[in-house]
């Protein structure tokens, strides 16, 4: 394989790890007000396919953050204890920002080196027009 | 010219040499949030070259460097482990992107000089 689709290969990989990893920022974002959910962090792990094959990249395991949740005052929900707090979730929306932001930019590098590498080998085919 | 047909190999060296930067290139950015991965470089093409120091000949690339032994230039690859992040990363995505466009244009030079090469072979054969 050449070096442009090897190249590519290992972009796309990246590509699919952002976007994978933004799902999870997500669906942290979207349960920031659930009770007792655990903020879910996205790992992230090199993968050699080949023997000379690039280091691809992709999700590893995820993992939970084990902080402390957030305690809620309200005496009249449901999951309140005898001194009206019930436990929120351990989400800081500052952090899930942050994050998003993180995954945003290197995924645009990501496209960014991709799309110089198409441009770099169909300069490559145009050799071979007259 | 027609006997060695040196621009051709140098050219040829030149867009490899591009072409490995750039998959280098792509590595380290997909890395880029990976834990303890140390970012990969190569050396400049102007390092790949002999020194000759005659001066009239063309400068061709060392032999290992054309294919005999298709590992070399890749031999040549060093890493990275000056700054590192918190997570032990040390992949800067500015100088990245930077080494990205260098990339391209050596690239564009490299097609350049091929194609005007090969340009000049046609007018010989007489056919435009």
């Amino acid at each position: 394989m050449s070096e442009f689709s090897k190249a590519m290969g290992v972009s796309t990989s990246a590509l699919h790890m952002q976007a994978s990893r933004l799902r999870l920022i997500s669906e942290n974002i979207a349960n920031v007000d659930t009770p007792g959910y655990r903020r879910k962090i996205a790992g992230v792990e090199a993968v050699q396919t080949g023997f000379d094959a690039l280091l691809a990249v992709q999700l590893g395991d995820t993992t939970v953050d084990d902080r402390a949740p957030e305690k809620v005052f309200d005496p009249s929900h449901p999951l309140a204890d005898e001194s009206g707090h019930y436990m929120g979730s351990n989400v800081d929306l500052i952090i899930e920002i942050a994050d998003a932001q993180e995954a945003q930019r290197s995924y645009e590098a990501n496209l960014k080196v991709f799309d110089q590498t198409r441009q770099m080998s169909s300069s490559l085919m145009d050799l071979l027009r007259r | 010219m027609f006997e060695s047909l040196n621009i051709f190999k140098t050219a040829h060296a030149m867009a490899k040499h591009a072409g490995l930067q750039q998959s280098l290139i792509a590595q380290n950015m997909a890395n880029s949030d990976t834990p303890a991965y140390s970012a990969r470089s190569l050396p400049e093409f102007s390092q790949f070259i002999t020194n000759d120091k005659s001066g009239t000949q063309l400068r061709a690339t060392r032999l290992g460097h054309l294919g005999v032994v298709e590992s070399s230039m890749s031999s040549q690859i060093t890493r990275a482990d000056t700054t590192k992040d918190p997570n032990g990363n040390s992949v800067s995505l500015e100088t990245e992107l930077l080494k990205s466009v260098e990339a391209r244009r050596q690239h564009d030079r490299a097609m350049a000089i091929y194609r005007s090469g090969l340009k000049i072979i046609r007018a010989s054969f007489g056919s435009r």
